[in-house]
C-alpha cells in the first residue's frame, strides 16, 4: 500500500465507524430509496457521445437475480441518494477468486489497459439480472454461454479492430460442430461448450503454455470427456511421443479439427474414411518427419497408387483407409507385437476384409514402394517393359522409316510393290 | 481362304466370320483400354475425367471386366475356329511363322537400305501381318491369365504372396500398354497409313481387296489363287 492511498483509508475507516455508529446520520439509501429514481422507466443520462443510457433497473428482475435478497449498496458501495457517477462495481470484493483468475486471463489484462471492447464480470454474467451459472435463465447456462461467447467472437467489426483475434468463422463453426449440435439440436448438457475447453475466467490463447487448449494440454482437456479415448490414445505412438516431450506428435484437434470437428462419418470429417489419408499424410508425407523419426517414407503415395487408395479417392469407403490397418487412437509402431501391421498380425488384419487371405498372402511389403531397395520384382518389371515398349516404338518407326524409303526407291524404278492407290 | 470376284477384280481377304472377330476385338480392346488406362493413370485428369464418365471406380470395373469376359469368348470362339474349322485351319497354315519370315525380314531391311536387288515377295501374310497376329495372342494370354489373378482375388490370396498380386497388376497394365503400342504404331500403320493402303484397307469392312493390290503386295499369294484358277 502506498503513501497515497493512507488519506483516503482512514476516510474509509472513518465512514464505516459514522455507519456503524448512527445509521440515522448517515445517507445509506435503502433499496426502496434507490428504487424511489431507479424505479422510472424514463431516468436516463445523456452520454458524452450524444447517446442516451437508460439508468432503469428492474426491480423485480434484480429480485429474483443471484443478489436479489441484498441491497443496492451492497456493489454500489458509494451510492447516496442522490448521487453523481458512481465507481464501477468490484466484483472481486466478493469473488476473489474469480477476479485473481480474470486479471491473469487476456480479457482481464486488456481489461486493465482500459479497453471497452473486452468482457468485464457483467459483460459475460449480466448486472442487475444475474443468475446462477446452473439455472436455465443464465447467461453463462451451457445452453446460452456460446451465445454469450459469440456475441463478440461472432463481430466482424471486431475481429477487424483485433489483428490477433481468430477468424470469426471459424469460431462461429462451432455451432455446426458435432459439439454444437449436440448442444443446440440434440440439448445435450454433456456436450463440450466454450468454457468446457477454453477455461472461463483465466481464459489464455492457445500459443501460451499456461492456456487449456495448449497442444500440450489438448489430450488431457479432451480426454475430461472422452476418457476411454485417452486412454487408448496415451498407449498410441503418438501419445508417448507428445508426452516424451516431441511436441509435433499428434494431438487430437491436428486429426479431429477443432471448432470444425464433426463425426467421423461425416464425409466433411478429416477423419472420414475418404479424408483420412490426407489427414494422416500431412505429417506422413513430410520428409523432415519422416527422416527425424525414422519412420518409413511415401507411404501416402504408395497408398493411393494401391487398389485401396485408388477405390477410397473415388468414394469406394469400404476399401481399407490408414487406420483401417493401422489403428486409430491406439495406432502402435509396427514393431510392437501388439500392432496390427506387426507382420505377425498381418495375416489377421488382412483377414478383416480378405477372409483368404493367410500367412502366405501377407509376404512382401503391403506398401509397394517402386524402387530396387524396396519392391525388386515389380522395379523390374517395370523397367522391362518400360526399356522393351520404348524400344518398340523406336524399332517401328525405323522399320516404317526404312520402308518408305525402300518403296520411294522402287517407285522410282517403277518396280512391283511401289504402287500407291485404293487397295 | 480367298475367292475372286472376277466382275469386279476383288480377291475376299476376310470372311464374314473372320470380319466378326475381328470387330468384336476392336470394339472390346477399345473397351478395355479406355477403362483399364484410366485406372493405371488415375492420377492424370483425363484419367479421373473418364474414370467419373464410366460412373465410379466400381462401375469401372464392371464394364471392363465385362468386356473381358466377351473377349475372352471371342478368344475362344477364335481358337476353336482356328484349330477345327476348314477355313480357320487354311488360315493358321498361312499364319505359321516360318524360317522364311526371318529371312524376308532381313531380306526387306537389306532391300530398304539398298543392300539387296530384289525386295521380298509375300504370300498371303508377311513377316509384318504374323508379328502382328503372334504378338497380339501373346500379349492377350498374358494379360488375361494376370487378370483372372486380380479379379478372382480371394481365391489368388490363397495361393499367392501378395508380392505376386503386385507383380501380375503390374504385368497386366503394362502388358497392356504393349498391346496398345504395337496397335497403335504398327497396325493402324500396316491398315491405314500405309501407302499401299491409305487412307485404309477396307477389307476389315468388305473383306474384298483389288486383286492388283495383292499382286503388288503379296505376290505368291495372288499366284496361288491364279494357279488354282481362281483369278
Amino acid at each position: 500500500m502506498n503513501r497515497m492511498s493512507r488519506p483516503f483509508l482512514a476516510a474509509a475507516v472513518a465512514a464505516v465507524a459514522l455507519f456503524v455508529a448512527g445509521p440515522a446520520l448517515a445517507a445509506t439509501p435503502g433499496v426502496s430509496e434507490c428504487m424511489d429514481c431507479h424505479g422510472d422507466k424514463t431516468i436516463e443520462k445523456t452520454l458524452p457521445g450524444g447517446g442516451t443510457l437508460s439508468l432503469y433497473v428492474d426491480l423485480a428482475t434484480y429480485r429474483q437475480s443471484l443478489h436479489g435478497k441484498g441491497s443496492c449498496v451492497t456493489c454500489h458501495d458509494d451510492a447516496k441518494a442522490p448521487h453523481d457517477k458512481l465507481k464501477p462495481v468490484n466484483c472481486g470484493k466478493c469473488h476473489s477468486e474469480a477476479e485473481k483468475s480474470y486479471a491473469g486471463s487476456s480479457h482481464g489484462k486488456m481489461h486493465a489497459k482500459g479497453n471497452k471492447d473486452v468482457p468485464g464480470c457483467d459483460g459475460c454474467h449480466g448486472k442487475h439480472d444475474i443468475l446462477k451459472s446452473g439455472n436455465p435463465g443464465s447467461k453463462t447456462f451451457r445452453f446460452n454461454i456460446v451465445g454469450t461467447c459469440l456475441k463478440c467472437h461472432k463481430d466482424r467489426a471486431l475481429e477487424a479492430r483485433y489483428s490477433h483475434l481468430p477468424d470469426q468463422k471459424l469460431i462461429a463453426a462451432y455451432e455446426q460442430s458435432v459439439h454444437g449440435m449436440a448442444v443446440k439440436k440434440s440439448g445435450l448438457t454433456g456436450s463440450a461448450v466454450c468454457p468446457d475447453c477454453h477455461g472461463n475466467h483465466g481464459i489464455l490463447p492457445a500459443d501460451q503454455p499456461k492456456s487449456a487448449t495448449h497442444r500440450q494440454n489438448i489430450p488431457t482437456l479432451c480426454g475430461k470427456c472422452h476418457a476411454g479415448i485417452l486412454e487408448q490414445y496415451e498407449k498410441s505412438v503418438h501419445g508417448k511421443g507428445l508426452r516424451g516431450g516431441i511436441a509435433e506428435s499428434p494431438v487430437c484437434t491436428d486429426c479431429h479439427g477443432e471448432h470444425t470437428i464433426v463425426k467421423a462419418s461425416d464425409p466433411s470429417s478429416a477423419v472420414s474414411a475418404r479424408n483420412i489419408p490426407k489427414t494422416c499424410s500431412a505429417c506422413h508425407e513430410k520428409e523432415g518427419i519422416s527422416t527425424r523419426y525414422a519412420i518409413p517414407k511415401k507411404r501416402f503415395s504408395s497408398y493411393m497408387d494401391s487398389f485401396h487408395g485408388i477405390a477410397v479417392e473415388y468414394g469406394m469407403t469400404k476399401a481399407a483407409n490408414c487406420s483401417s490397418c493401422h489403428g486409430v487412437h491406439d495406432i502402435l509402431q509396427s514393431g510392437d507385437p501388439a500392432s496390427p501391421v506387426n507382420p505377425a498380425n498381418l495375416p489377421k488384419t488382412c483377414g478383416k476384409c480378405h477372409p483368404n487371405a493367410g500367412p502366405n498372402f501377407a509376404k512382401g511389403a503391403v506398401h509397394v514402394e517402386v524402387s530396387p531397395k524396396k519392391a525388386m520384382g515389380v522395379f523390374a518389371v517395370r523397367m522391362f517393359y518400360t526399356i522393351f515398349i520404348s524400344a518398340l516404338v523406336i524399332l517401328f518407326v525405323l522399320h516404317v522409316s526404312l520402308e518408305l524409303y525402300g518403296r520411294w526407291n522402287r517407285r522410282r524404278r517403277g518396280e512391283q510393290g511401289g504402287k500407291e492407290g485404293p487397295s | 481362304m480367298s475367292r475372286a470376284d472376277l466382275a469386279s477384280g476383288q480377291v475376299i481377304r476376310m470372311s464374314l466370320m473372320f470380319r466378326l472377330q475381328h470387330l468384336a476385338l476392336t470394339v472390346l480392346l477399345c473397351v478395355l483400354a479406355v477403362t483399364g488406362f484410366a485406372l493405371m493413370y488415375h492420377e492424370n485428369a483425363l484419367a479421373q475425367a473418364l474414370i467419373r464418365l464410366e460412373g465410379g471406380v466400381h462401375n469401372r470395373g464392371i464394364i471392363h471386366r465385362i468386356a473381358a469376359v466377351l473377349l475372352m469368348a471371342n478368344v475362344v470362339h477364335h481358337l476353336f475356329y482356328m484349330l477345327f474349322s476348314r477355313e480357320g485351319h487354311l488360315e493358321l497354315r498361312d499364319l505359321i511363322i516360318r524360317r522364311r519370315d526371318i529371312d524376308d525380314f532381313f531380306q526387306s531391311l537389306r532391300y530398304n537400305l539398298g543392300m539387296e536387288a530384289v525386295y521380298p515377295r509375300f504370300g498371303k501374310y508377311g513377316y509384318k501381318e504374323k508379328f502382328q497376329y503372334w504378338g497380339a495372342a501373346a500379349g492377350i494370354v498374358l494379360v488375361a491369365i494376370t487378370g483372372f489373378m486380380l479379379w478372382a482375388e480371394g481365391f489368388s490370396m490363397v495361393f499367392f504372396p501378395k508380392f505376386v498380386l503386385d507383380l501380375a497388376m503390374v504385368i497386366h497394365g503394362y502388358q497392356g500398354m504393349l498391346a496398345f503400342v504395337i496397335l497403335f504404331f504398327w497396325h493402324l500403320y500396316n491398315v491405314h497409313l500405309h501407302p499401299s493402303v491409305f487412307p485404309m484397307n477396307p477389307s476389315w469392312i468388305t473383306g474384298r481387296v483389288s486383286a492388283e493390290w495383292l499382286r503388288q503386295e503379296h505376290p505368291l499369294e495372288y499366284e496361288k489363287l491364279k494357279e488354282e484358277g481362281l483369278l
